[in-house]
């Protein structure tokens, strides 16, 4: 599965996500949080890029910033490698929340149609991309369950399909292995990079775990809110 | 531990935690508020009927009994007040001549009273024309001689010459049945007629005049004690019965035989006691099903938290809590729930009690007041138990941590619904229905006389069991629906979801047990709403029907016997202001072979324009339809059931009646045709009587005199308007207004104060259906609050959100609003059917309050619409806060 097409063939070489001096701030007076200062960032198409850091660095508020599910308090963010109309829209930016994010009441199959429903798919053709993700991710045999029938694992990889059956060109993975073990926690990761694979998208993903982020091409590591520039692999 | 639980959820939880408590506040006010209206009833009831007393107690002396020592033994007896002795003389007739005519009556009485009577009797004699005191003529003997103040009159005596007194004044005797009763007749008999020849003189008058008389024809003169009692009595009915009957049956055993006495007091709180058991039997028909629902809503709230709870009680079972630990946590909550609820309820009683009851005592007593609010409360206690603390420990009995974050699960078909409960209480609400609901069937019997009554609580079965049953029939249909339905579901929401109705339909079926639930609650709430307004609006309508049957229209001017008046004279009164019509009704005797029986003469192309006649007053036809048959044929007849079956009548069958002819003053015979059953008719009596053509009968007597005259005042004014009559016509016209009547109907359907009850039952019925649709529904979708952040945050925009929200509050007002109403039609029929001892007539169509429904739609809808704007407010954060939230 590919998500080029001729008409983003040229939005293809430009970058994902571009941050420019990005803050966010939660609160007012002197209970105000700041959770993201001063960053600026470029992520490149393609890119695979681990956001590692400690807890409460700023990590899962700067992959909501670059989700759009955030705005920013100060600063930029644009996505130059979207359309224009998809700018601040979640279906081409593709989100694995931290935690158990399918809808309860839903089965794995309409679970993974929703963000295509949601962006006015025909019912059809949902179903059968969701299907296809599910296939993709060898895990069909899901297609009926309920999340609460999952493991954990399990519910992460369908998050995945999800993501992958809405094709976007950024995915971004909010510790998606967090409350996993070790094997299951990479084999999120591989549905992870196999989804990018098919998308040909940006990858960044938010992780503590050494081992998963050395599996990514890059690390960005975050504390108090900024993006350490003196390590490498930093955003210049 | 148990401090910072509870902390925590004030904070966390605050709306779950009050609507629980407003649930239990409900009920406990509902409950509460019935204590006041019971209390309340029974002691109006227990007041009107001493009120509607004027003499406690006729003591009669029997032959030989001491007056003297009597009076002192009366006077000695517990209660008594004032005793004034009254003589009764039987007159052989009494004479006047007036205005060139002499006019002559049969026997009649006179009686002797004592100068300071009517103090002590006030409501007994009511002054029409003329002097207050000396000789006063009774109305109806006045107009018989043509009498009035000033005139002389003649008192005949058996054996002695008559004597002749100068009339004072003329008076109406508003007890003249009791005055004139039969002391000591047994229990059940036919009351006497009252003589329509009386003559008040004062005592030392009276003493001239029969004291002679009693010499030669001591059979013909008696004595009676007139005694006023203390009326301070218990205020139920019952007790108050049963404490004056038992000081009467003592005075006459210590009079060893030597009076017997007439307890007026004593029959009108009898008939009391028979409206307070009805009272009894409408509180638990009307009452107990509310705080049913108020329970189950309670419980319907605190389960929408279940997930949460059996969430939490995994997490912390998880961390090593103990399920002692955690039963201890659900007993707090469930305290402080059923604490607050209850001591909300007993406030919001005690503001209802006093705004509709004028007080906020739940009780007449301290003891009975006391005793309800203790219950009240305890029984919200044990509601916050059985919602909050069973629930929690089955789940630690029956769930295991796993299964405990389960939130979907749809779980085994309940018992009752495998073992079909639903159609058995059914079934056995019907066979129960048709027992009760049989001719004859009573509801509450009150033997006259006897100090035990008894209510047939069986009849409460039916209602009850149709109720039950139909609300578990709705959770099998509502479950079956939105299981197997989806495919219909999803088709149906289509349009309020467009692409999302797939995954809509199968949310709502996935979850469709809480849905059930709460289309099971709204159900019983619209039901138990619908039916008691029905009821209640029955209920008026008819005690307006006993009213103008008993009056016979707004205002009724009855012509005296003796007196000739035409129907030309409805024109003076048709110029009355407030008139809008006027119909004369003729009123004859006629005999049927040895019967003789009232008969009414009406036009009845007319006769329905100024008085409402109900089909349930006919058989064979309907009210138009027989006055109809009456027009088309002038000599069509109505007579009663009672003499179709004596005489074997059947439709079209030749009766001949005699009646007297006013042109030779002499009986002849009248062909009339029988065409149907009239059972009741305004102004006839309640035993046989006929109804026919007035033109007819006219012309067969040769007369067209009317006797009574029925105005339409449109139901304004009546008063005025019968006052303005009054006044045109004279007091020896007898005037009667519908609202003067309605305070007078002896039966126990005005008696019983059904106004209070139901304004508190449809109040807080209005309360409990926009709880069990608003405040459930918005429970439910905040319980969901992650569900629609996860949504927005996939995408969904404010138009998907809506269309979700809006398809779960439209799948449960739909079904709860269809399904609420089928069960509330069918249960106020049921009602109707089973308290037709309360109506009197029985109603021949149940009266819809579309006001009331209307409103209680409209209500309904709001409470959704309100919970649905609110969730799709609340859905408006942004989606990752209130993820971070939860």
């Amino acid at each position: 599965m590919t998500a080029r097409s001729n008409g983003l063939a040229t939005l293809a070489t430009q970058p994902s996500v571009v941050c420019d001096n990005l803050a966010r701030t939660f609160g007012t007076g002197p209970a105000a949080v700041v959770a993201v200062y001063g960053v600026s960032c470029t992520v490149a198409p393609g890119s695979r890029i681990a956001l590692t850091g400690p807890s409460g660095s700023g990590k899962s508020t700067l992959l909501h910033l670059m989700a759009a599910l955030e705005k920013p308090t100060s600063g930029t963010i644009t996505w130059p490698a979207l359309d224009e109309h998809a700018q601040g829209h979640p279906g081409r930016i593709g989100v694995v929340f931290q935690g158990p994010s399918l809808l309860p009441a839903l089965d794995v199959a309409e679970n993974v149609a929703l963000p295509l429903l949601l962006a006015d798919v025909d019912d059809r053709e949902a179903a059968r991309r969701a299907a296809d993700a599910l296939d993709l991710l060898k895990i069909s045999e899901l297609a009926e369950k309920l999340p609460e029938q999952l493991s954990g694992g399990q519910a992460q990889r369908v998050a995945v399909a999800r993501v992958l059956a809405s094709r976007p060109r950024l995915i971004l993975a909010d510790e998606p292995s967090g409350q996993l073990d070790h094997h299951a926690a990479h084999l999120v990761l591989d549905v992870l990079l196999q989804a990018s694979d098919e998308l040909d998208a940006s990858l960044v993903v938010s992780t503590h775990d050494p081992v998963i982020a050395a599996r990514l091409d890059t690390q960005w590591t975050m504390r108090d809110g900024r993006i350490d520039a003196d390590l490498p692999g930093a955003p210049a | 531990m148990i401090r910072t639980w509870l902390g925590g959820l004030l904070r966390r939880r605050p709306t779950r935690l009050a609507g629980a408590a407003i649930g239990i506040a409900i009920a406990v006010a509902l409950l509460a508020s019935l204590g006041s209206f019971l209390a309340h009833s029974k002691a109006t009831m227990t007041g009107r009927a001493v009120r509607a007393v004027s003499v406690d107690w006729q003591v009669q002396l029997q032959p030989g009994a001491d007056p003297v020592a009597t009076q002192r033994l009366v006077r000695g007896s517990a209660g008594v007040q004032a005793v004034q002795d009254v003589g009764y003389g039987t007159t052989s007739g009494l004479r006047a001549t007036a205005g060139g005519s002499t006019q002559t009556t049969g026997p009649g009485m006179v009686l002797g009273l004592p100068n300071s009577y009517r103090a002590t009797f006030p409501q007994e004699i009511r002054s029409l024309a003329g002097s207050a005191q000396g000789v006063l003529l009774f109305q109806q003997t006045a107009s018989n001689l043509h009498a009035a103040p000033g005139d002389t009159i003649a008192i005949g005596r058996a054996g002695l010459p008559p004597v002749r007194v100068v009339v004072s004044g003329v008076v109406d005797l508003p007890q003249v049945d009791s005055l004139f009763q039969k002391v000591g007749a047994p229990p059940g008999t036919q009351p006497a007629a009252p003589p329509d020849n009386v003559v008040l003189l004062p005592s030392g008058q009276w003493h001239q005049i029969f004291d002679p008389l009693a010499t030669s024809r001591p059979d013909l003169v008696s004595t009676q004690l007139h005694v006023r009692r203390d009326h301070r009595l218990p205020a139920d009915p019952a007790a108050a019965f049963t404490t004056d009957a038992a000081v009467a049956h003592n005075l006459e055993a210590r009079s060893s035989g030597g009076v017997l006495v007439g307890d007026n007091l004593g029959a009108s709180l009898d008939a009391a006691r028979g409206d307070a058991a009805y009272a009894q039997v409408l509180f638990l028909f009307l009452g107990l099903p509310g705080a049913i629902v108020a329970a189950l809503l309670t419980a319907t709230i605190a389960s929408s938290g279940a997930t949460r709870r059996r969430t939490e009680q995994a997490l912390l079972r998880a961390r090593g809590a103990s399920a002692r630990q955690l039963l201890r946590l659900a007993g707090a909550e469930a305290a402080v729930i059923g604490g607050v609820g209850a001591v909300l309820g007993l406030v919001t009683a005690a503001v209802v009690g006093r705004s509709i009851f004028g007080t906020a005592r739940f009780g007449t007593t301290t003891g009975t007041a006391v005793g309800w609010a203790v219950a009240a409360a305890v029984i919200g206690l044990v509601i916050a138990g059985s919602s909050v603390l069973i629930p929690a420990r089955r789940d630690l009995r029956e769930r295991t941590v796993a299964s405990g974050r389960a939130t979907i699960g749809i779980g085994r078909y309940p018992w009752w619904a495998r073992a079909g409960l639903d159609a058995a209480l059914l079934v056995i609400a019907y066979l129960v229905y048709s027992a009760t609901s049989r001719n004859g069937y009573q509801l509450v019997l009150a033997p006259e006389g006897v100090p035990t009554i008894s209510v047939s609580y069986w009849a409460f079965l039916g209602p009850a069991l149709l109720w039950i049953g139909a609300g578990l029939l709705a959770w099998r249909l509502s479950d079956l629906l939105l299981g197997r339905g989806r495919p219909v579901l999803r088709r149906l929401l289509r349009p309020l979801t467009g692409r999302l109705a797939g995954p809509v339909a199968g949310g709502i079926s996935r979850q469709r047990r809480p849905l059930t639930r709460a289309i099971v609650l709204l159900t019983l709430a619209l039901s138990f709403a619908a039916s008691t307004a029905t009821f209640n609006a029955t209920y008026r309508a008819q005690a307006e029907a006993d009213a103008q049957l008993t009056n016979g229209a707004d205002v009724t001017v009855a012509i005296s016997g003796g007196t000739t008046v035409h129907p030309q004279a409805a024109a003076r009164l048709a110029a009355v202001p407030g008139v809008h019509g006027v119909e004369p009704v003729q009123h004859r005797f006629a005999y049927i072979g040895a019967d003789l029986q009232d008969l009414y003469g009406v036009r009845p192309d007319h006769i329905r324009n100024v008085t409402a006649l109900q089909d349930a007053y006919f058989q064979g036809g309907t009210a138009g339809g027989l006055m109809g048959a009456l027009a088309a044929k002038p000599d069509s007849i109505l007579v009663s059931a009672e003499t179709v079956k004596d005489y074997q009548l059947h439709p079209g069958d030749l009766i001949r009646l005699r009646l007297v002819d006013a042109r030779t003053s002499k009986p002849r015979t009248v062909a009339f045709h029988y065409v149907g059953i009239v059972s009741e008719f305004p102004t006839a009596p309640k035993d046989s009587f006929f109804v026919a053509n007035a033109s007819y009968l006219a012309k067969q007597t040769g007369t067209d005199t009317v006797g009574a005259f029925l105005v339409n005042t449109g139901g304004q004014q009546t008063g005025a308007v019968a006052h303005r009559i009054q006044s045109l016509l004279g007091p020896t016209a007898q005037v009667t207004d519908i609202a003067n009547v309605r305070g007078k109907v002896g039966s126990s359907l005005t008696s019983v104060d059904l106004a209070g009850l139901t304004r508190v039952e449809l109040s807080f019925a209005l309360l409990l259906a926009a709880a069990a649709g608003g405040l459930v529904l918005a429970l439910g979708l905040a319980e969901r609050r992650r569900t629609f952040a996860i949504a927005a945050a996939l995408g969904a925009k404010r138009r998907h959100l809506r269309s979700m929200i809006a398809s779960e509050a439209v799948v449960l007002a739909v079904l709860g609003l269809a399904a609420g109403g089928v069960l509330g039609a069918l249960l106020s029929r049921m009602l109707i059917k089973v308290l037709t001892g309360v109506f009197d007539p029985p109603p021949s169509a149940v009266a819809i309050p579309w006001l009331y429904l209307g409103a209680l739609g409209a209500i309904t809808v709001a409470a959704f619409f309100a919970a649905a704007a609110g969730a799709t407010r609340a859905a408006r954060r942004p989606a990752i806060s209130v993820l971070r939230d939860l």
